[in-house]
């Protein structure tokens, strides 16, 4: 077995125990808020057999019967014993959206924040990295001024400021993309700006950094030396040396975009995971939490390995396995 | 270089597979914004208002309410008559009514609901409801009861269902006399019953539908015909062995298994994007209506949804920002509906069925064990004696919310009319502390026969609105300056402040209360010392025993000046809490545009009144 395999396989089996560890930890922070999803905190509340009648349909009122027998319904286990039908990883209902299970809901909003997430990557990338190669070949010249100062404004800036002030350029003033709303390309322009800001920030920066050592380093001076046009050593030699920290940056940044953003999800009226994520936690719709909470960290392990594993493949220089 | 370009077209391919997996039209006749998500559409589990919006426009009950007066029509009940003492009323039913798959809506569809709503195992806020019916608070406890005991050793859990139909069918006041005849018994005479089988929790629902019966050619004729499916067949429910509990799964209220009896069906409904309402397939009185389609769209930030409104994406915004509430009321204020700037005539603030109250404790002991000085109603007289209301209002509101003496919002319920309550009068508040033994020492500082100062008032509020911090910052500098008193104000998170509430952790605390039909019971019933919404812990025997003579009274005019009088004392003597003002609801629609919004006093709003003006090239001209 290479050390690559051993690396995939070995984070691979790691998988569940962390599960287990974010499921047991969610659940003790989660039982320690006040109050229960089925009641209104404020407004009418029904009488209190009603009530211990609802709690007791969730095992509610006892956190032990409902560690393990949810345990066993997320994990496959009641599914394996035959003790439920359906689906093998069973959620359950959303306590709060009674209508709708926790899968169905998870199935149908995910796919709405990875659209905003990988958008706002992709745009990321391509302001970033343009920005910080700009800054970094003119180091302390008027466009590096320029890029730097609009890459502190992009990461100090706070998204509902972005997020308010695209929507009134581009919603209200040019009247160019819908009020937001989900369901065409449109929709996705005005959120995936707004999200990729941070984003775009920080690669600039990343990359800025990067092309300034490279520029120093060594081979640039030989491969000058040997007549290669500007243009030839910026974008084959300094350019990909200097993406390999922007890489290792894009798994968790992936991650992170992709999981939703509450305040540009809830600005744009985007029906993504990241604002119903926030309410789940608001109403403690427990169900919903962990959920939530589960398939968010299984996603971040898989992008840190993903990334892991492109790392060393793009870059045959790093060694997997020895420190895995 | 090449291999770097790999992971960012990876990112660019699933973009465009998502992209082009999530693409629709929204297009409808009647586009409304909704101000609060909708949580279910299962009318038994409804208590937010806009899930009921819903459950009026999907479904029908008995009657309904007149959106321009008080009085109550008859929908899938087409007449009824009711007996001499005013206990038996016999319902009949409309023997076209249809489901939405062209089933008969029957007398047993209604029997089959409110059982459903009776059950503990639905669980429904609304349960209480059904106590009215004689027999109904017994089978409810009995039921209870017995599934507390269960013994899954012992008993069995299809014994006790079929023990739970029989107990039903033989102590429950309900009767379907024939398929199209509804007989209810009461157990003491409700002459508000119109009203309130209006009301979204006794709206029928479809059994085959919410258990999931299996397709059935035979169901067309109607499902209590036929021997109903093993529970193993019925997709929806589970009865529990190991509980004895109906176990249901509300997967049913969605489109494509929600059938429905009211003027639309439910055609789509993706959770926060959107739900769509199309007309109901067999009824005749929505064919050529000019309303044919409906699509609620979900805005989570209001000022986004304001954004849309005038964009024209919106047609109906069922509440409007706080941020922008005061500014767009107070331009309508000076305008009227001919405003040719479309916000400002768009703007609508109607006083809502609701009142914004401060409550007290009024247990003898405080949360943490010490007395507490609100126990005393002359306490509880005095503050509310040094509170000025208007001012407070004027301060915190702007939208013009009606100052209140009593808890029932003023002119709300027909023939019902308590005066009085206590007004601002720092003199009188004095008094009422002098009599309850506070006076004010050489210092000015308030102290009682043994020397000890009136305890920090801890004023507390939840911070779900910025409007309650305004209001409880207004209201401690009011006491503050007329008692003398010091006062604590006391921000919570709403969650927090509801366990507090109901523990009666707290001295007092700031409240909202909105009634749910046309009677004052929907008003009273909090001040009986075991009610679940009695927070205050306010017990008096005196009251109860009046509520409870109010409740046996046949002869509707005399009850209600009986709940009258309960009213006023409530609020000039007793003072559980100090109700502050009437609500005001602040919607958005262009009256050049949509005709049919309500002007109910409790501003039930039927979306399908709605009908829409063609828009005509010279309505443009103010």
């Amino acid at each position: 077995m290479t050390p690559m395999q051993k690396l995939v396989l070995w984070r691979l089996a790691q998988l569940p125990l962390i599960l287990l560890a974010v499921y047991t930890l969610t659940f003790v922070l989660v039982w320690v808020i006040p109050g229960n999803p089925l009641e209104q905190s404020e407004g009418r509340r029904p009488a209190p057999a009603v009530e211990a009648a609802m709690q007791a349909q969730w095992n509610l009122d006892d956190p032990w019967t409902f560690y393990w027998s949810y345990l066993g319904d997320i994990s496959g286990v009641n599914w394996l014993l035959g003790n439920q039908q359906g689906a093998v990883f069973d959620f359950g209902p959303s306590l709060r959206h009674e209508n709708w299970t926790v899968g169905e809901l998870i199935g149908d909003q995910l796919p709405v924040s990875m659209t905003v997430g990988i958008a706002a990557i992709l745009l990321a990338l391509i302001l970033g990295i343009t920005a910080g190669t700009l800054g970094g070949l003119r180091p302390g010249r008027l466009i590096d001024g320029l890029t730097s100062g609009l890459t502190i404004i992009g990461v100090s800036i706070p998204a509902f400021v972005i997020a308010a002030a695209l929507m009134l350029v581009g919603g209200v003033w040019l009247d160019w993309f819908p009020i937001g709303g989900w369901g065409s390309f449109a929709h996705v322009v005005l959120p995936a700006i707004a999200l990729s800001l941070p984003f775009a920030a920080w690669i600039a920066r990343l990359t800025r950094q990067g092309v300034i050592e490279q520029l120093q380093a060594d081979y640039v001076r030989t491969v000058r030396a040997k007549g290669v046009s500007e243009h030839t050593v910026v974008l084959h030699h300094v350019l990909p040396n200097a993406m390999l920290p922007v890489l290792s940056y894009l798994g968790p940044a992936t991650a992170a975009a992709l999981t939703g953003s509450f305040v540009v999800e809830k600005v744009f009226a985007v029906p993504g995971l990241g604002m119903h994520f926030v309410d789940a936690v608001l109403s403690k719709d427990v169900t919903m939490i962990m959920g939530v909470v589960l398939t968010y960290s299984a996603l971040l392990v898989l992008f840190n390995l993903a990334v892991d594993v492109l790392y060393a493949w793009i870059d045959p220089r790093v060694r997997v396995g020895a420190s895995a | 270089m090449s291999k770097l370009l790999i992971p960012p077209a990876v990112l660019l391919l699933v973009l465009m597979a998502l992209l082009s997996s999530d693409q629709d039209d929204t297009a409808a006749d009647l586009v409304l914004a909704s101000d609060s998500e909708i949580f279910t559409l299962d009318p038994q589990r409804m208590s937010w208002l806009a899930d009921m919006r819903m459950g009026y426009a999907l479904f029908e009950g008995l009657t309904k309410w007149d959106t321009t007066d008080f009085s109550c029509h008859p929908a899938v009940a087409t007449g009824w008559t009711v007996s001499q003492d005013g206990r038996t009323w016999t319902f009949d039913l409309d023997p076209e009514a249809r489901w939405s798959n062209g089933a008969p809506v029957t007398a047993h569809d209604f029997l089959w609901s409110w059982k459903r709503l009776l059950m503990p195992d639905t669980a429904a806020d609304y349960t209480d409801l059904l106590h009215a019916i004689d027999g109904g608070e017994a089978f409810f406890t009995w039921r209870a009861n017995a599934l507390q005991n269960f013994d899954p050793t012992r008993d069995d859990a299809e014994a006790l269902i079929q023990e739970t139909d029989r107990r039903f069918a033989d102590t429950v006041g309900l009767v379907a006399l024939d398929d199209h005849r509804l007989q209810i018994t009461l157990a003491h005479p409700v002459p508000y019953l119109l009203d309130l089988v209006a009301f979204a929790p006794l709206m029928p629902v479809y059994r085959p539908a919410v258990e999931g019966w299996p397709e059935n050619p035979d169901l067309i004729h109607g499902w209590h015909l036929m021997q109903p499916p093993s529970w193993s067949d019925r997709q929806f429910v589970e009865l529990n062995s190991k509980t004895g509990r109906i176990e249901a799964d509300h997967h049913w209220a969605r489109p494509g298994t929600l059938i429905s009896n009211g003027p639309f069906s439910l055609d789509r409904w993706r959770y926060r994007r959107d739900l769509r309402l199309v007309r109901h397939p067999h009824r005749k009185d929505g064919a050529d209506a000019p309303i044919q389609s409906v699509l609620v769209r979900s805005y989570p930030d209001p000022t986004t949804a304001l954004l849309a409104y005038r964009s024209g994406e919106v047609d109906w915004l069922t509440g409007v920002s706080a941020d922008m509430r005061r500014e767009l009321v107070e331009a309508r204020r000076v305008s009227d509906e001919q405003d040719p700037d479309l916000l400002t005539r768009s703007t609508h603030a109607k006083l809502a069925y609701g009142t914004e109250y401060v409550g007290f404790n009024c247990r003898p002991t405080l949360g943490d064990g010490r007395p507490n000085p609100f126990h005393d109603a002359g306490v509880r007289r005095a503050f509310a004696a040094a509170t000025d209301k208007q001012t407070l209002v004027d301060m915190v509101s702007g939208l013009g919310d009606r100052v209140t003496g009593m808890f029932t919002p003023a002119g709300s319920i027909e023939h019902y009319n308590p005066q009085g309550g206590i007004s601002f009068d720092i003199a009188r508040a004095k008094e009422e502390l002098a009599a309850a033994g506070w006076t004010y020492d050489s210092d000015g500082r308030l102290i009682n026969g043994e020397g000890d100062t009136f305890p920090v008032v801890d004023l507390m509020y939840s911070t779900y609105s910025p409007r309650y911090q305004r209001l409880c910052t207004g209201l401690r500098d009011q006491w503050i300056r007329n008692l003398g008193v010091d006062v604590h104000l006391k921000g919570q998170d709403s969650k927090f402040f509801g366990a507090d509430l109901r523990e009666g952790n707290f001295m007092v605390a700031r409240g909202g209360w909105y009634g749910d039909w046309g009677d004052p019971t929907t008003w009273l019933n909090m001040f009986r010392g075991d009610d679940g919404n009695n927070d205050r812990g306010f017990k008096h025997p005196d009251i109860e025993t009046r509520l409870n003579e109010a409740k046996m009274m046949a002869d509707q005019q005399a009850r209600l000046q009986s709940m009258a009088r309960i009213e006023e004392d409530l609020f000039q003597e007793h003072l559980p809490l100090i109700p502050i003002c009437q609500l005001v609801d602040v919607s958005m629609y262009d009256p050049w545009k949509l005709q049919g919004m309500t002007k109910h006093p409790r501003l039930v709003q039927y979306v399908a009144d709605i009908t829409m003006v063609s828009p005509a090239p010279e309505s443009d001209a103010p």
